[in-house]
């Protein structure tokens, strides 16, 4: 199926591996302290869901709050750091020479990391605004916009300047989402927090923003790492990759139109909620596509990376065909305002975003840092808290979801009925999630450790110089 | 894709698109909605926010309590919305027009909230405070919007009737205050011309078997 | 993978070089299907999927959409013609509370007026005559003795009550209309209501004047 190498098959770590070091190192070290932080944030919500008096003397960590909070060092603590990451390394090497501006991207991380903290403290102290995605205070908002752009415009230039004229999927996932954040992101401050809409606009302006983020932000940059890894390392082409380009097409022209979702029989005009129904249902073709695409991670022959990459991809489509399905009026008349809206999101950012980053971190830092990772142990305990924790965290947090939408449409059954009925799946999120830290400090400790060994010795990882692929396979 | 330019305009317009139909298009629609004035009543629903109200808001916002309570009631044949006594009608995007800072809500682990200020708990401001400070059920105790202080002179007439050491008392912060009078002020109980119930569209179904 | 030696997950090896991975998707785009006997049916499933979806949306948009009104929030409901979706004014309750507001500091709550100052309206002539000249008065005012049930009225004037230039009111033709509506139907008078419509037609008709005379309303009625 592949060939012997060639002699004009060039090393797979070069100068454009060891130049970024630092750079993405920073990136991947800040990501991965987030995500604790915001995992530990999530279980002490959890906990607060079971005991609601659990920490409620303390006003930083009340329930509202510690939600706001776990929430946005997610988002932007973990996935923008960890994304960004991702997508400069793969542009990089796809583009075929070192990235530039690198000392940018080192100053953009530090201020946005800052701005992060700074926001997150807004938030504990009270300055947290109250849309979805968008807790941070306005004071962080623009700077956060500038460090964006710093460290995005290195992945641009990676783009524009490639030395190579032809483009690979992943590359225009990668260039889609380091783009639009910065249009969505500023669109939605102007209109939610300087400039605020009147009325339920607000909503519809927050509803589209997350949508917005979600579909042209942080799904994109989770497919970067998938369409990358896939054929990386499985040597194999991706089958009828024709329609990876109308696939791409349709999850940006579509994907922004979902964004009245939660709004079904809510105070907006009844088109909205029908548009983001039908939007959802378009985007089908979008998910069955990238399913088809990439369904060589299934059979990952014993590779780790391509194992986190499948999981990430069966979460990424089953999520999808979840949103259209709560998108359906007879559906969301069960799972509208409730945990199972939590799976849902849970599903797309613990099981999709995080699964196929995971993946490409554990490809890419051997190759930046010339160090393989220390234990091999670690890794599959990582692997398995992951998968574990995600699975049951999603499974309890839907079932417990179903449960409280059935009741919560009976006026008979009060809420201590309901919370008595929720009860025990809840438990098990919350063990759940307890697992899910626990993993994520595992990764995050031996990220550590190549980092600091990577400075003190010289590269020892071997890297064989890859097999040439060949276009028509399968 | 290798056309630079033409990639990067494809992904602007699939961007502004999307924008334009649903921002600037409900924004055409809704951007100018104005309270409803009512000859008969003359005055314009829906009324704004007291002061002491709309402080109380932004204490709402910043504890986070949308996180458990929407602010939305789904139409009477849409869930059980009516049957629990959250509100007789759905309701609609004038409701909102005099908040500052609209707090739809996307979760019901509480009820809803959007007609709080009629129901029977929230008329006596003086148990709606002290149902903030002690737990029920799944709410959690907000002791930290209460503060325990010396009696000096006469105990405050806002003194909860808890038990608290000699000479001290338990009053309730301005922000508890101000939220009491928020949580008061949620009544959106006027029909707008809009907000009636509705016959579904019969001849619509003939449409559709063609 | 090519070869056969168990994976190490601390640094994975790749399949596939870089360029090669280009080139081979670059080849793969520019790919004809080659003729009918190696025609794919996975393609053509796709475009079976894509089509059938676009359908469903276009038949759910053609059901729900509520027709793109604002105004509907039930995406079953028609859009409201502007008639039946106004709220119905009662002129009896809409001309009461006018009427206490400002007609009634004169005219007192009763309608009785005040003897020798305001002219009552209960059981007035001028009330309970010609709807045409009441209007009149309403609209634009009345300056300079007036006689009622024979006693004569000359120190204080009509204000201008309609919309004209000098008003200090500028009520709306419909909130005349309530207000003469309710003032005809009380204090026992019984004269018949008046309607926006007539009033509007006054004001048409006389356009932008000043206040009336008695002499000059008896000229016309």
């Amino acid at each position: 199926m592949t060939t012997a190498p060639s002699a004009a098959t060039p090393a797979e770590v070069t100068e454009i591996d060891a130049s970024a070091r630092c750079s993405l190192l920073l990136l991947l070290g800040s990501a991965l302290a987030w995500l604790v932080l915001s995992g530990a944030l999530a279980l002490v919500n959890l906990v607060q869901l079971n005991s609601p008096s659990f920490l409620a003397e303390c006003p930083v960590l009340s329930f509202g709050r510690t939600q706001a909070l776990q929430e946005t060092a997610f988002i932007y603590g973990w996935a923008a750091n960890a994304g960004l990451a991702v997508a400069l390394w793969i542009l990089g090497r796809l583009g075929g020479s070192p990235l530039r501006s690198l000392n940018w991207v080192i100053t953009g991380t530090i201020f946005w990391n800052v701005a992060v903290t700074l926001g997150l403290v807004g938030i504990a102290t009270g300055d947290a605004m109250a849309h979805t995605w968008l807790h941070l205070p306005r004071y962080v908002l623009p700077m956060m916009l500038v460090a964006y752009g710093t460290i995005a415009v290195s992945g641009v230039l990676a783009w524009t300047g490639r030395r190579n004229p032809m483009t690979f999927a992943a590359q225009w996932y990668a260039v889609a989402a380091l783009f639009l954040f910065p249009w969505i992101f500023s669109a939605a401050q102007v209109m939610l927090v300087f400039t605020p809409e009147r009325g339920v606009l607000q909503a519809l302006v927050g509803g589209w923003f997350v949508q917005g983020a979600w579909t042209l932000w942080l799904a994109p940059l989770a497919l970067t790492s998938a369409y990358y890894l896939v054929p990386k390392v499985s040597g194999r082409a991706i089958p009828s990759y024709d329609f990876a380009a109308l696939s791409f097409w349709t999850l940006l022209v579509v994907g922004g139109w979902t964004g009245g979702r939660h709004f079904i029989g809510g105070p907006v005009p009844a088109w909205v909620a029908s548009i983001a129904g039908v939007s959802c249902a378009l985007l089908l073709f979008h998910y069955i596509v990238v399913g088809l695409n990439l369904r060589a991670a299934f059979s990952s022959g014993g590779s780790t990376v391509l194992k986190f990459v499948a999981f990430g991809l069966g979460a990424y489509v089953l999520g999808g065909f979840l949103d259209a399905l709560t998108a359906i009026r007879g559906v969301a008349l069960v799972t509208q305002f409730t945990y199972f809206t939590a799976a849902q999101s849970q599903l797309a950012l613990n099981g999709a975003f995080s699964m196929m980053i995971f993946g490409a971190i554990y490809f890419l830092v051997p190759r930046i840092t010339g160090q393989a990772w220390a234990s091999s142990t670690l890794i599959r305990a990582h692997y398995l808290t992951a998968i574990i924790g995600t699975t049951a965290l999603v499974a309890a947090l839907a079932v417990a979801g179903w449960v409280q939408g059935h009741d919560l449409n009976d006026p008979a059954v009060t809420f201590a009925v309901i919370a008595g009925h929720t009860k025990t799946w809840l438990q098990v999120a919350t063990a759940a999630q307890a697992l899910l830290v626990l993993g994520n400090l595992l990764l995050l400790g031996h990220l550590l450790k190549s980092a600091v060994s990577s400075l003190l010795a010289p590269a020892t990882a071997t890297f064989r110089q890859p097999p040439t692929m060949e276009a028509s396979v399968s | 894709m290798k056309n630079g330019f033409t990639f990067f305009l494809g992904l602007f317009l699939a961007l502004a698109l999307a924008w334009a139909g649903i921002v600037l298009g409900s924004h055409a629609q809704l951007g100018h909605l104005a309270p409803y004035f009512d000859e008969n009543e003359g005055k314009a629903f829906p009324e704004r926010l007291p002061g002491i109200a709309a402080r109380g808001q932004l204490v709402y916002q910043d504890l986070g309590c949308a996180a458990c309570h929407t602010q939305q009631v789904r139409r009477p044949d849409f869930g059980s919305d009516k049957a629990r006594g959250w509100g007789d009608r759905q309701s609609v995007a004038r409701d909102y027009v005099s908040q500052p800072h609209v707090q739809l809500g996307e979760s019901r682990i509480g009820p809803d909230l959007a007609n709080f200020g009629a129901r029977p708990l929230a008329v006596d401001a003086e148990r709606l405070t002290q149902y903030l400070y002690d737990q029920h059920g799944g709410m959690p105790p907000y002791r930290f919007l209460f503060e325990t202080r010396k009696i000096t002179g006469e105990r405050s007439a806002t003194a909860l009737k808890v038990p608290a050491a000699v000479g001290m008392e338990v009053v309730p912060t301005h922000r508890a205050q101000a939220l009491v009078a928020y949580l008061q002020s949620l009544n959106n109980v006027y029909e707008y011309p809009e907000a009636r119930p509705v016959e579904p569209a019969e001849e619509k179904k003939e449409g559709a078997a063609k | 993978m090519s070869d056969q030696t168990p994976i190490d997950p601390r640094q994975e090896q790749a399949g596939a070089s870089d360029e090669s991975l280009l080139a081979a998707h670059e080849k793969l785009l520019g790919k004809k299907p080659e003729d009918g006997a190696h025609y794919k049916m996975l393609p053509l499933a796709l475009l079976f999927v894509f089509s059938g979806l676009i359908f469903y949306a276009g038949t759910y948009l053609n059901h729900y959409s509520g027709h793109y009104d604002p105004a509907i929030f039930n995406e079953n409901a028609h859009p409201s013609s502007g008639a039946a979706a106004a709220v119905k004014v009662d002129p009896m309750v809409l001309g009461k509370k006018n009427f206490e507001l400002v007609c009634a500091t004169c005219h007192q709550i009763n309608g009785l007026g005040v003897a020798g100052v305001y002219p009552p309206l209960a059981g007035s002539e001028w009330v309970n005559g010609s709807e045409e000249r009441v209007i009149r008065i309403v609209v634009y005012g009345l300056k300079g003795e007036v006689s009622v049930e024979g006693k004569t009225y000359s120190s204080a004037a009509m204000p201008v009550i309609g919309k004209v230039t000098g008003s200090g009111y500028n009520w709306s033709d419909e909130k005349i209309a309530a207000v003469l509506t309710y003032v005809r139907a009380s204090f026992g008078n019984k004269a018949p209501p008046i309607t926006a419509e007539k009033v509007a037609e006054i004001h048409a008709k006389e356009g932008d004047r000043k206040e009336w005379s008695q002499d000059e309303l008896l000229k016309l009625h």
